[in-house]
């Protein structure tokens, strides 16, 4: 019972990780651009719908309407002022070190922008699915909005997946990473992919915000340890591979809860860094970090 | 087979040139690469671009696709070409099969090929059952059993015919070539020129750009020469 127990709740974990692991790696796939900022979008998403509910008393479908609007306006003004001027201009910035900071400073303006508008206290987005955990065959239980966060996981991964292995927009989504010019040889639009992938990611980022803050609660700092864990889970998928990133984020996971129940619960997540770090050491190729680091 | 629409150029007429260079100029901040050039090329021939390396073959032939910008006119089948648009051409019908490919290494050598095809449809069923989608699969029957092989790990002769095959999936009315046999064996050149040859007979209009003229005029009407920015006719 207590094993089933911990594999469900590191489950509900684990898909987190692994849905910010997809974003990261889908969007590396095409920008080659780290996003640091995916999980700072999870949060505003979060903490807008719980500001527009609580405080301005709003209906629960129209704040999540209008705080993914506001999330994929802002995502698409970044793209414009942002990435343009800094990618596509006559002084085009290149190279990992570079452009990971255009990330790293938005996430930083997200987190003191969310400091002001939403304060320092821990809020969450109102439950979705309200009422008591439910079991599992009879054995482990799960929360409801742990079912929604595992269900959002299996529809945007298997969305992912399918869009890259079955359209040509996929595949032409893949080649303006793997190859800009090649991509705009064949006449497509790497900046309209860039801002499109984005954008997604960040609704994306913000609709699982809403989702899952009901479990762990939000505050205006809570985006950059869920972009580090997204951002680990990818980096196993040499941050190419998002079938790969949502495997490892969900292993994360699983390992997480385990280490929890069975080893140390205050010192659970220093062994899995621990395991983390050995194993990056032990086969970095077989793990991706090989192309993560050469691209 | 479905194919992409293929009918006549709007505005072509048969004294239409199929591609119109005038007065076009390209520079890398102060150094002028190409020097007003101007030249023509009929629907149907095939020309080469000839000269020493570093003479600016490769700029002329990037200001025309529009990958680099320029100072002025292209026009493809007599519609003038945007500035610096290198998709209005793909979509236009001149489609350049690039100096060191550009494939996308990670991806497959069928995904490589089938995505020449993105200039004229969004869909990935119309492609692979498409017209020129399978005149590219037939040019090279021997790439068939590497088509699920990442292009990354092909070797440069297969790299160079999956870059054909990508170039002919667009259906092109114009295919511009630089440097098709830059590093690759004797016997590969030659496999590489045959395809060519078939691509011209087959009605398109061909580009060739080769350093030495000899092997490119096996299969070109007539030649443009290159040398210090500076384009000329022998």
């Amino acid at each position: 019972m207590k094993f089933g127990n911990l594999v469900l709740a590191g489950l509900v974990t684990g898909s987190i990780y692994a849905v910010f692991a997809v974003c990261v790696s889908v969007w590396y796939r095409v920008s080659n651009i780290l996003n640091l900022a995916v999980g700072d979008f999870a949060m505003l998403g979060a903490l807008g719908v719980d500001n527009l509910v609580r405080v301005r008393n709003w209906p629960l479908p129209a704040a999540i309407l209008t705080t993914l609007a506001v999330v994929a306006a802002f995502g698409y003004v970044y793209d414009r002022v942002v990435l343009r001027l800094a990618l596509d201009g006559r002084r085009a910035q290149e190279g990992i070190v570079v452009t990971f900071f255009f990330t790293f400073a938005l996430s930083f303006f997200i987190d003191g922008v969310a400091k002001v508008l939403f304060g320092t206290d821990v809020h969450a987005a109102p439950a979705l699915w309200n009422g008591s955990s439910l079991t599992v065959l009879g054995g482990p239980h799960i929360e409801r909005a742990g079912v929604l966060v595992l269900a959002c996981a299996l529809i945007i991964g298997s969305a992912f997946w399918l869009y890259i292995r079955y359209t040509l927009g996929g595949k032409a989504m893949e080649a303006c990473g793997e190859n800009a010019l090649g991509a705009r040889i064949a006449g497509i639009d790497t900046r309209r992919y860039r801002w499109l992938i984005f954008v997604g990611t960040a609704v994306i980022a913000a609709v699982f915000g809403i989702v899952e803050s009901p479990i762990t609660g939000y505050t205006y700092l809570s985006g950059a340890t869920i972009s580090l864990t997204g951002f680990i889970a990818a980096a196993y998928g040499g941050f190419r591979k998002p079938g790969r990133a949502l495997l490892a984020g969900l292993a994360i996971g699983i390992l997480e809860a385990l280490l929890g129940g069975y080893v140390s619960a205050e010192y659970g997540d220093t062994v899995l860094y621990a395991i983390l770090a050995t194993l990056v050491l032990a086969w970095p190729r077989a793990l991706g970090f090989s192309s993560a680091v050469s691209g | 087979m479905t194919g992409p629409m293929t009918g006549p150029m709007t505005g072509a007429t048969p004294a239409t040139p199929a591609l119109a260079v005038r007065s076009m100029s390209v520079a890398y901040g102060a150094m002028v690469a190409v020097h007003d050039a101007t030249f023509s090329i009929a629907p149907g021939e095939a020309c080469a671009i000839t000269g020493p390396n570093g003479n600016g073959k490769s700029s002329l032939l990037m200001g025309i696709a529009g990958l680099v910008r320029r100072r002025g006119g292209v026009e493809i089948f007599g519609v003038p070409a945007p500035n610096g648009d290198v998709r209005w051409a793909a979509r236009r019908g001149l489609t350049l099969v690039p100096e060191r490919r550009q494939l996308y290494p990670g991806l497959s050598a069928v995904d490589n090929i089938v995505l020449g095809c993105y200039c004229w449809t969004s869909s990935l069923r119309k492609a692979r059952a498409s017209r020129p989608f399978g005149l590219a699969l037939e040019l090279f029957p021997e790439i068939r059993p590497h088509l699920r092989q990442p292009a990354g790990t092909l070797s440069g002769g297969q790299q160079q015919m999956v870059a054909i095959m990508r170039g002919l999936a667009s259906d092109p009315k114009i295919l511009a070539v630089d440097e098709p046999c830059l590093g690759l064996a004797e016997a590969m050149s030659r496999r590489v020129y045959d395809a060519l040859a078939r691509i011209h007979e087959a009605g398109t209009t061909l580009i060739v750009v080769e350093e030495a003229p000899k092997r490119a005029l096996t299969i070109c009407d007539r030649r443009v020469e290159v040398r210090n920015g500076v384009v000329g006719t022998p």
